[in-house]
């Protein structure tokens, strides 16, 4: 690591947005109350949207605040709602500890995340391609309805199925 | 960039990690498929971080970059909706939401 990139802004705005990323997403699997828990994951959604902006995805990044932070938080806070106060209240009390009594489980990921970065350390990347060009919103447009035609329509047909599954799950018997 | 690769894919792998652990440690289901999204969202990362760095060399490829990215993020919006209707149907025939206690095909 050299002095420059300790002095560059970039450097810092990344550490920042990471460390709100991973306290956030640790604090999800902390924290007692499940209500709390999808607030920090709205916040790990933003801080990657952020890091998703310096990596000059801004597209990708407007989605993700869309789709991720917007969307799925709310669905994920009216799910807890409407499956009853009860549950919240007496997850705090029972058993709220037994993430913490298992350590074995706590080994999984740190397992995982440890073999993945012994395996990007060993990787030996090459450095980043000459000629960076920034892509627009169009330019992405155009692609996915030339280029990408079926496997956007296959997309639409996926969310349309998706829909009528969850209405068909959720919602009451027809009167006849 | 002055940022180097290493970076941003060490922390795709660490969120990665964190989702893998929250989705076998916990039991409420409605945190689990939580848990899920954040491992989707370390996916994304991972895609967006090797785009931005091998996949921009000229106008076309540039613009092809985000397409996986933009289906991950689809597939993920459907399983989110159908898998918290499932657990909806769940609470709503059997009064749990915790997955331990859903042991009717249990022998």
């Amino acid at each position: 690591m050299t002095t420059d990139l300790l002095m560059s802004g970039q450097f810092w705005t990344f550490i920042i947005l990471a460390i709100v990323t991973l306290v956030s997403t640790y604090r999800m699997v902390s924290v007692s109350l499940i209500t709390h828990a999808a607030l920090f994951m709205a916040l790990s959604f933003t801080a990657v949207a952020g890091i998703f902006l310096m990596l000059q995805a801004e597209f990708v990044a407007a989605i993700q605040v869309l789709v991720y932070a917007g969307a799925i938080t709310t669905m994920v806070i009216f799910a807890i709602m409407l499956s009853g106060i009860g549950d919240i209240k007496s997850e705090r009390t029972a058993k709220v500890k037994a993430w913490k009594s298992n350590p074995f489980v706590m080994v999984v990921g740190a397992i995982f995340a440890v073999f993945m970065l012994y395996l990007y350390s060993s990787a030996n990347l090459p450095p980043e391609a000459a000629g960076q060009q920034f892509t627009t919103v169009a330019a992405i447009g155009s692609e996915l309805f030339t280029t990408y035609m079926i496997p956007f329509e296959v997309a639409s047909i996926l969310l349309l199925i998706a829909m009528v599954g969850a209405i068909i799950l959720t919602a009451k018997e027809a009167e006849s | 960039m002055q940022l180097p690769i290493y970076y941003p894919l060490g922390l795709a792998a660490l969120l990665f990690g964190l989702g893998l652990w929250g989705a076998l440690t916990r039991t409420n289901a409605v945190r689990i498929l939580m848990f899920i999204e954040i491992m989707l969202n370390g996916v994304n990362l991972n895609l967006v971080t090797f785009s931005r760095y091998y996949w921009q060399s000229t106008p076309e490829m540039a613009a092809k970059a985000p397409i996986l990215t933009l289906f991950i993020m689809t597939v993920a919006a459907a399983e989110a909706s159908v898998g918290l209707a499932i657990i909806l149907a769940m609470v709503k025939n059997r009064g749990v939401i915790d997955v331990d206690k859903v042991n009717l095909l249990k022998g």
